[in-house]
């Protein structure tokens, strides 16, 4: 590839970059999460957020932002204090990523203007090429390693992206280790090396002590190199090195990685020199870095920018409480700063739940990503949608323990996000059961909800056997007891039956009548009426009972539309 | 005296001063608890999914078994999902197997020994109420306060065997070794309106309201709670009120009576 050529290449790289990181900058004025979010024009978004960027420093919130800027962003406390190994993992590829970015990568610009005499083949550059790459190649190791003991708790959501770019950076790492093993170990290369230095000046004699002493100390896999090599060459061939090749050769020992990397390959380097390897692994490396360069906006490497600036609104919000349009924002800005760690569903409290109803739903990361597609989706087109309805399920059963929040690394404002996610939803038509079960009456939910085949004893055991409910009287004390009788106040708290009519319901064997009342949703669950039956029955888990079952046969219903 | 303590979710999230009070007095008392990876109770899905209600419930449970521990919990919904999920366990057979097999899975046995108790029941019997008043140094002589039992701790009896469930006299007691006077009021035992806030909130409103005003017609000058959901129903109800009957939740007012500091127990110092 000639210079120019790269730099275009270099150059529609960063311009894809650019114009990706525009998009996804803008999502975090665009993406509206929440009823209120959809009130704030982005205009007053993009007003929030500049005057944030911008004020910040001339306010009381900047100790907060530049605390948060030390601990959370550069010493990541938050993934310390809740992961050891990963942010161990995460600190090394992030100081070797960034140390062979700086001096590898743009050597051309930065080494080689800073440190006179730069070479690539010299130490201390050789060596700490290789410290770099191996820290990179360790903390990738670890944080998958981490990934996984986590995924075993619960599976984490995943994105596209998330792959590609550990896909890339692997390509990025293995490649470049080839190559330089291959370059170690290759006679096209020393034959080249030669040629660009000597040219036509060297006499073959002196060639074959140059590459005599190469094969020994240098590694290179010359075909006819002597297994024993004459003692008196060796040492014309070492005088020849030092002053021809070592002032821009130190021992390749120094790469402790490539180096016995370029043992193993052995007499493989020169079956791969014809092919040209160096040529296409040097390619394959560089096309990596460009293409991680070109989609970075829409990987997992794009966190490096949201996740800083996820935690400096953190410490800004530390101080002060944002506005309604910098908390809009904030909620954006979340989608993009998960990184899908999973740390928040190894916490979950309702992760137990999460697998027993096999309903990843309700797990964090699950949720993180349900409320991003509900913001670009809309709210059209949801009424149909079975997976709503789990979605749903899994957002109205987080029990709000405020784990996840606590503990996400990148310090995410989780619990603001699902109160949002509940009132999109309830918005949209698939509010918790208890609201929706308020939308129709008693009767009309028995129409709707018929009783499913193998409806039985394993499921209502209560319900389903006369003994429960026969002893009834009708004395009429459970509902003289029932505060909810005792306080309803008209027609217009909902209240339809007492708990002595459900319990005649049952008796009369009309029990998907009860199924969708007020009296079985509105139930306190106080157990005073179950307390003070005179016959003993268990009417209040009678009562939870019938909202399990009515809750089973809500599932099957897709049209949620309020009746005309 | 060691237990695992079973905080649950809504007392770290909402109400941290009722843990860090529960610990504070706990400690001075010489009860031990031990911490275990505990998940929620099931509450959020009891009325929704029995099985799924029950595995919580049992997979935590089962954890405080292996470690050979009685549970403690200062949340009196935690305290009766918990015991419910024993008694549905001991009854249904199907229920036993199937939430057997999805415990093993988990590399988790049934739970066999291990009892659930409430802080107050555990600062009565365990205790013991001699050994608290011995501990009181700062006697809240004067302060008459209304004891609010709570629901899922008294009812039903025969699962939660708090006290006698018509007439029980325990927290009361509590209340009368911290100094202070327990008032007596007919709405004691009712219902705080919380498991109906979110689905019918006027009438759970009314249910508040109808035990506040009875509390205060009383002469209570304050309402002594032992649960999250009832101290953050009674406290949201008067927000925003200019004279607000103050609601304590019962281990700050043990721990001001034995004369703990009141930033250890969660109140401005």
């Amino acid at each position: 590839m000639s210079a120019s050529s790269f730099r275009i290449a270099v150059y529609i790289a960063l311009g894809l970059c650019a114009l990706g990181l525009l998009w996804r900058l803008s999502a975090w004025l665009r993406v509206r999460i929440g009823p209120d979010a959809r009130a704030i024009p982005f205009h007053r978004r993009l007003a929030s957020a500049l005057h944030g960027a911008f004020s910040f420093a001339f306010s009381r919130r900047l100790p907060g932002v530049l605390k948060a800027f030390l601990l959370d962003v550069l010493l990541q406390r938050r993934l310390f204090a809740e992961a050891k190994v990963r942010w161990l993992g995460h600190l090394l590829i992030l100081l070797g990523f960034t140390a062979l970015l700086l001096m590898h990568a743009l050597a051309a610009l930065l080494t080689q203007k800073l440190f006179k005499g730069y070479q690539p083949t010299l130490d201390p550059y050789l060596f700490l090429r290789n410290v770099f790459g191996a820290m990179a190649v360790a903390g990738i190791v670890l944080v998958i390693a981490g990934r996984r003991r986590a995924q075993r708790v619960a599976p984490t959501a995943h994105r596209l992206g998330d792959r590609v770019f550990v896909a890339l950076l692997s390509i990025v790492m293995v490649s470049g280790f080839l190559l330089e093993a291959q370059k170690i170990a290759s006679p096209a290369a020393f034959q080249r090396m030669v040629d660009e230095y000597f040219g036509e000046d060297i006499s073959p004699e002196d060639l074959s002590a140059l590459k005599a002493a190469w094969a020994v100390d240098y590694g290179v896999a010359f075909e006819d190199a002597a297994a024993d090599p004459d003692p008196a060459l060796l040492e014309t061939g070492r005088e020849l090195h030092k002053d021809a090749c070592a002032s821009c050769h130190s021992l390749p020992t120094s790469a402790f990685v490539s180096y016995p990397v370029s043992r193993v390959m052995g007499p493989a380097v020169r079956p791969l020199d014809d092919v040209d390897a160096a040529k296409w692994l040097w390619y394959l490396h560089v096309f990596a870095c460009l293409l991680g360069l070109a989609v970075l906006p829409f990987t997992r490497l794009f966190h490096a920018i949201s996740d800083p600036v996820s935690l400096l609104v953190n410490g800004a919000a530390s101080s002060r409480p944002l506005s309604d349009a910098g908390r809009a924002s904030r909620r954006a800005l979340a989608i993009d700063a998960c990184v899908r760690c999973g740390l928040c569903d190894t916490r979950c409290s309702v992760a137990p739940i999460a697998r027993f109803m096999n309903n990843a739903s309700l797990l964090p990361s699950h949720k993180l990503l349900s409320t991003f597609r509900f913001a670009r989706e809309g709210r059209g087109r949801l009424r149909d949608g079975a997976r709503y309805d789990r979605i749903a399920e899994g957002a109205f059963l987080c029990s709000s323990c405020g784990r996840c929040t606590e503990r996400c690394p990148v310090g995410l404002g989780l619990d603001d996000l699902w109160t949002a996610q509940r009132d999109d939803l309830a918005a949209a038509g698939h509010p918790a059961a208890a609201k929706w079960v308020q939308s129709r009456t008693a009767s009309e939910w028995a129409d709707l909800l018929p009783a499913p085949p193998g409806e039985g004893p394993a499921v209502a055991p209560l319900s389903s056997d006369r003994r429960t409910f026969s002893p009834c009287v009708q004395c009429q004390t459970c509902t003289n007891v029932c505060p909810v009788v005792a306080h309803t106040a008209g027609a217009g708290d909902g209240v339809d039956l007492t708990p002595q009519k459900v319990m005649n319901l049952l008796r009369l064997g009309m029990v998907d009548l009860a199924l969708g009342s007020r009296m079985v949703w509105d139930c306190a669950t106080c157990y005073q009426c179950q307390e003070h039956c005179p016959e003993g029955i268990r009417v209040t888990d009678v009562m939870l009972e019938l909202r399990q079952s009515a809750y089973r046969r809500l599932a099957t219903v897709r049209d949620r539309r309020r009746p005309e | 005296m060691k237990y695992a303590m079973f905080v649950g979710c809504t007392i770290p999230a909402r109400l941290p001063a009722y843990e860090t009070s529960t610990r504070a007095v706990l400690a001075r008392l010489g009860v031990e608890l031990v911490d275990l990876p505990f998940a929620c109770c099931g509450n959020t899905v009891r009325g929704l999914d029995q099985d799924a209600y029950v595995f919580a419930s049992a997979r935590n449970l089962a954890l405080a078994d292996r470690a050979g521990l009685d549970v403690l919990t200062p949340c009196k919904c935690c305290f009766g999902n918990l015991r419910h999920a024993l008694r549905f366990l001991s009854q249904d057979a199907g229920l036993r197997a199937r939430i057997g097999r999805a415990l093993e899975s988990e590399g988790l046995a049934l739970p066999e020994k291990v009892q659930v108790h409430h802080l107050l029941s555990v600062l009565f019997h365990e205790v013991g109420v001699q050994a608290i008043a011995a501990a009181v140094t700062a006697p809240r002589t004067g302060l008459k306060v209304a004891a609010h039992y709570g629901c899922h701790a008294l009812r039903p009896s025969k699962v939660t065997q708090f006290d006698n469930p018509l007439a029980p006299t325990l927290f009361e007691t509590l209340v009368r070794a911290t100094g202070a006077t327990a008032v007596d009021w007919p709405r004691r035992l009712d219902c705080c309106g919380d498991p109906l806030h979110d689905a019918n909130p006027p009438l759970a409103g009314r249910l508040t309201q109808a035990k506040l005003d009875d509390a205060r017609q009383n002469g209570a000058d304050v309402l002594a709670t032992a649960c999250p959901y009832c101290q953050l129903r009674f406290a949201d109800a008067q927000a925003g009120r200019t004279d607000p009957l103050p609601t304590i939740l019962f281990p700050q007012l043990l721990g001001l009576a034995m004369g703990l500091h009141p930033g250890r127990l969660g109140l401005p110092g």
